[in-house]
């Protein structure tokens, strides 16, 4: 009952709020919001590059093919979202097992108790 | 080993009794050496530099959680990175959110780890991170413990490189090879990029191995991680010409080493050789489990009971300040109320006997001198 009560107080609350998706929803909602603070990053990380060629960059502007650094900045930009998503969603995905396990451990305690209760109330019924 | 066990328990117990205030004062001594740490490496604006403001900091630190530390890290940093120059404040400031928004991502409960890091690498021992990451904290540890270091090496490189950071010219080109300079601290520092690697490749192992059901497979971890971590350091230092010291990699490796058995004896300390393998089911699963107990004594329950002196006649008890239970309750009164109550007993107890045989011989005892036979009271029963 104790360790009941402090998964609840605790690691409950997580699990609680994980359990309350499908497992695709879950994941789908998390490799969203990974996108989009890969993108920030990816995008400071261009600026920060800029930066620091930024002589080179102004200097050769006029001469510049634009498509072809368009598509090297693109490339890169999915491959980094790429890996970054496929990190996301591995852990996610071990996230969202270990909530359902402990959901599940935590149901089975609950279940237990309810039943005791139950027997105990019949007891006091009886006599 | 049991003597190091009682004191584990001893430490254990204490700090369960005295959670609500262990946790506020180890939180308010991180803080304070994270600020002692930032404000010795890059003292650049002396009002955060002093005593009571970092104590009051520190104070602050210890009422809120502990990626509130980390917050106030990183202003105390920046403030003191504002008054060196604007760029650097810049630099470091994209440096920090892109941190956040990786290390928020995944990992916002290692602040422990990210804040151990720099000072693990102030105090001279960055080995101990990565094998101690690995075997309590988990894979994503590899983010919080990169950042860690990285942040490390930005501002060791700010305090190196003050003097040529710290002119203030208003000429763009000057402005923009401070970026630059600052840029390839941050992005081509080959000890770090190496570190990192390093670091994470030893996190992911020592996981890894500790997470297998094999006996012993902490130690195993442990020290396969220091191996791996001495030679991934070493292959990046052949490869990139970093100026890692090999001495230096091999006493923190051993000191790492002697910190993870450190952390085992407190955290995972069991008896292989009472381990047991066991089989049951529920509902939905069978379960074949191997149950490996730990190693822990119970702590002597020791009462100690306080015994009062002698009252002197006369005093009453309330004069002492006992009260007249304590007074009863005291080894004195007792031993006084059981003489009183033997006394008493032998009081009530009949008088010796004197039965005459005559009733019970008749005829043979009648001529002669009367028989005295001395019954004692215990005997009564037999005899009758």
């Amino acid at each position: 009952m104790t360790r009941m009560a402090s998964f609840e107080a605790g690691e409950g609350k997580r699990s609680m709020a994980i359990g309350s998706y499908f497992r695709g929803d879950y994941i789908a909602k998390e490799i969203i919001k990974s996108i989009l603070y890969g993108t920030v990053a990816y995008g400071i990380v261009v600026g920060l590059y800029l930066a620091h060629d930024l002589e080179e960059f102004m200097a050769g502007l006029y001469e510049m093919d634009w498509i072809a650094f368009g598509k090297m900045i693109l490339y890169r930009y999915l491959a980094v979202i790429g890996a970054y998503s496929v990190v996301t969603y591995i852990v996610y995905v071990v996230r969202y097992r270990r909530a359902r396990r402990n959901l599940r451990i935590y149901y089975n305690n609950l279940r237990r108790l309810g039943s005791m209760y139950r027997k105990e109330s019949g007891e006091d019924g009886k006599q | 080993m049991a003597q190091l066990l009682m004191i584990r328990e001893k430490i254990k117990s204490f700090y369960s009794r005295f959670e609500g205030f262990c946790k506020p004062a180890l939180k308010f001594l991180l803080a304070l050496v994270t600020l002692m740490i930032v404000n010795k490496g890059i003292p650049f604006a002396s009002v955060l530099t002093s005593l009571p403001v970092m104590l009051v900091l520190a104070l602050i630190c210890s009422f809120f959680p502990m990626n509130f530390i980390l917050v106030i890290g990183v202003l105390v940093v920046l403030l003191h990175l504002y008054a060196l120059s604007l760029e650097t404040v810049l630099i470091t400031g994209v440096f920090f959110l892109l941190m956040f928004l990786l290390y928020f991502r995944f990992a916002p409960k290692d602040t422990i780890l990210l804040l151990l890091t720099p000072i693990c690498f102030t105090l001279k021992i960055p080995y101990v991170v990565p094998i101690c990451a690995g075997l309590v904290g988990s894979p994503v540890s590899v983010i919080s413990t990169g950042c860690g270091v990285v942040s490390w090496h930005l501002l060791h490189y700010i305090a190196e490189n003050k003097s040529s950071l710290m002119t203030q010219e208003s000429d763009p080109i000057f402005q923009l090879d401070k970026l630059r300079v600052l840029i390839d601290a941050l992005l081509n520092n080959r000890e770090m990029q190496v570190l990192v690697a390093a670091f994470a490749v030893t996190i992911l192992c020592v996981y890894i191995i500790r997470r297998l059901p094999v006996d012993h497979c902490w130690t195993i971890a442990m020290i396969t991680g220091m191996l791996i971590d001495i030679v991934v350091i070493l292959v990046g230092d052949l490869r990139f010409e970093t100026r890692i010291s090999i001495p230096g990699l091999i006493i923190g490796s051993l000191v790492a080493l002697a910190v993870a058995v450190v952390l085992q004896f407190f955290v995972f300390n069991v008896d292989y050789t009472r381990t047991e393998r066991v089989q049951f089911e529920d509902d939905e699963y069978y379960y074949y489990v191997k149950a490996v107990p730990k190693n822990s004594v119970s702590l002597a329950d020791r009462k100690v009971k306080k015994i009062k002196g002698r009252e002197k006649p006369g005093t009453p008890a309330s004069a002492e300040g006992g009260t007249e239970k304590e007074r009863r309750d005291s080894p004195e009164y007792r031993v006084r109320r059981s003489k009183a109550t033997i006394e008493q007993e032998s009081r009530k107890t009949p008088p010796l006997r004197e039965e005459t045989l005559q009733d019970i011989s008749g005829s043979v005892a009648r001529n002669k001198n009367r028989t005295k036979r001395i019954i004692l009271p215990e005997d009564t029963d037999q005899n009758t």
